[in-house]
């Protein structure tokens, strides 16, 4: 169900204070490059399960915004869940759309 | 609650509780809470702490809730309500005085990120894992490597709201529009700043914090070595120039595992159970050029000053005939590799690559007792640790951090949440480390939730008189008895101790 509703509730919900106005491709610089960027831990991680070239998540092209969307939520491996103290179900869904380049 | 934050403010389904859950749990089922919810405001935060002490609803603050190794998001009573001030993020800098006011929610990244994007010169302290909250960190008394590198006493003046709703400001910010709020520690009176630290008397919706005038050089040795029985006369090189002042960041003397747990994993090394033998240290050393020990010793500052230091830290070095000193130098435009951050004040998420160690879901848990800086008992306390390490099969990750006085022992467990078997060791050996430094009189600085009466437990001279008192306080300040119950083991009235929910 949230898979769908986050779109929605980006007409509805309260602007936050920070963020709101950000690009999905400027949310996950703030939200997740600390881990999944250069040298962060996630792309480390990562780094040992497929090529290196394509550890960081910017350079991938099999993500969909759902699977990037549930990833985030529950956590994957050593990932741990995100909150959605910490971002939100509308900023998740903008970094998922940028992460997935289109794809749904 | 969700009235005074919002739907959007309020997670309460099982994928949130979870969420909020502890990442790196010894028992993964004792600290779920019930909810969350999300304030933007101390007002809200007052409207929210009034609800819970007329519900008797007990609630735990997190600043971003990345504790990982202490409890992460999660609550000592399962069931609380965690009041998740992630979305409170203001920064304010003074350039000239060198000072931030914080909101909680402002987490490294963010902080180091407004100052970069200004070309402020000025450095924060990060610690190995920077994911979390610049004020939550601090809180927690947590550390990092530079001379501010113990966080908790960059703190000047705070805002907190008490449990029964009411807005407090310390120091100086007693007085309304007071210019000396971050400037001045303690203001008239009693300092309470520290009060909220550790402690479970009031929610910190804002904090003034020293940040570091850039240096404008820093130079220093990384030194490595090469014997186990190295560490003695290393902590007493060190110990004297840190307490003069010829070093003044916070050095860490770290073990040979500390590179192996984040470039590789076990498997790589070995298939054998138990603590790595000698054999497989000695081939980690090789392969990363590594001492038993090492320290990146490092200062900052003008550099005629710096450059004199350096001088006779190297002499002093020299004397303990080190088996490798590799100098480094800096000063601002030049660049360095990502893995010289630490020193350098750039938030970093690498070190947590350890979590993987055994290839699959890890975590890790520290024992950390406060040592003095003498070698000879440093000495004594590492080859009674190293012991029980091997005694439970567990690698050895060790770390010795130098504040003015004082030596904090880090001591990481890294978990296997993979294998329940291993996990069962991890609970009595903790509790064994505990008890062995109690008979020392070495007490811990830092625990995880599971610990923290465990730990409070061990403070307890004159029939646990501090312990009394942290609850008076407590009493007085909480009488509902519904801010974070038995956070650093303090408990309210009418709260069984040790109660989980």
């Amino acid at each position: 169900m949230r898979r769908v509703v986050p779109i929605c509730l980006v007409l509805l919900l309260p602007l936050l204070a920070r963020g709101a106005d950000l690009t999905g491709k400027q949310l996950f610089q703030q939200k997740c490059a600390m881990c999944h960027g250069a040298v962060g831990m996630g792309t480390g991680l990562l780094a040992r399960r497929m090529k290196p070239e394509v550890a960081p998540l910017e350079m991938r092209a099999d993500l969909s915004a759902a699977y990037v969307e549930r990833a985030a939520r529950v956590g994957i491996l050593n990932m741990p869940p995100i909150t959605r103290g910490d971002v939100s179900d509308a900023q998740l869904a903008s970094i998922a759309q940028y992460l997935a380049k289109g794809k749904p | 609650m969700a009235a005074v934050v919002g739907a959007a403010a309020t997670f309460a389904s099982e994928e949130d509780r979870d969420a909020y859950s502890d990442r790196f749990p010894v028992d993964p089922h004792r600290h779920r809470p019930f909810a969350a919810v999300a304030p933007t405001s101390a007002e809200q935060v007052q409207a929210l702490v009034r609800i819970a002490a007329a519900h008797r609803v007990p609630i735990w603050t997190v600043s971003r809730g990345k504790n990982l190794g202490y409890g992460t998001a999660a609550p000592v009573v399962a069931g609380s309500i965690v009041i998740d001030l992630s979305r409170m993020q203001k920064i304010t800098v003074d350039v000239e005085n060198a000072t931030v006011l914080l909101e909680p929610g402002v987490g490294f990244y963010d902080l180091y990120d407004y100052l970069q994007t200004r070309s402020i010169p000025l450095w924060l302290s990060v610690p190995g894992n920077s994911w979390g909250s610049v004020i939550g960190n601090a809180l927690d008394r947590g550390l990092g490597y530079t001379p501010y590198g113990e966080h908790t006493r960059n703190f000047c003046g705070m805002e907190v709201v008490l449990p029964d709703g009411d807005l407090v400001r310390t120091g100086m910010g007693a007085m309304p529009n007071a210019p000396t709020w971050q400037l001045h520690k303690y203001g008239f009176g009693p300092a309470w700043d520290q009060l909220f630290v550790q402690s479970n008397f009031g929610i910190v919706t804002k904090a003034g914090m020293w940040l570091m005038p850039q240096p404008e050089v820093v130079r220093g040795f990384d030194v490595e070595m090469d014997r186990m029985e190295d560490l003695g006369p290393l902590i007493d090189v060190i110990g004297p120039l840190r307490r003069e002042g010829v070093l003044q960041q916070s050095p860490t003397i770290g073990n040979w595992f500390r590179a192996a747990n984040i470039l590789t994993t076990r498997k790589q090394w070995t298939d054998q159970p138990g603590s790595l033998s000698d054999a497989v240290i000695a081939a980690i050393r090789k392969q990363f050029g590594l001492g038993w020990w090492g320290v990146s010793l490092r200062l900052y500052g003008r550099e005629t000053v710096v450059q004199a230091n350096l001088d006779i830290l190297e002499k002093a070095l020299n004397a303990i005939k080190p088996m490798s000193m590799k100098p480094f130098s800096w000063r601002p435009g030049d660049p360095f590799s990502p893995t010289q951050g630490g020193w350098m004040g750039v938030p970093m998420t690498f070190p947590m690559q350890s979590a993987n160690w055994f290839g699959g879901r890890g975590g890790h848990i520290g024992f950390s007792p406060v040592l003095t800086q003498s070698g000879k008992l440093a000495m004594e306390q590492f080859e009674r640790t190293y012991a029980r390490y091997k005694e439970f099969g567990m690698d050895y990750q060790a770390s010795f951090a130098f504040g003015e006085r004082h030596l904090l022992n880090v001591n990481a467990v890294l978990l296997n949440l993979d294998d329940p078997a291993f996990m069962k060791r991890v609970d009595p050996f903790l509790r064994t480390l505990i008890a062995d430094a109690r008979q020392h009189g070495y007490g811990e600085y830092r625990a995880h939730l599971d610990y923290m009466d465990t730990v409070a437990e061990t403070y307890d001279y004159n029939n646990h008189a501090l312990r009394r008192l942290n609850e008076r306080v407590k009493n007085a300040l909480d009488p509902a008895g519904i801010l974070a119950p038995g956070k650093s083991g303090i408990w309210p009235a009418g709260h069984p101790r040790g109660s989980r929910t």
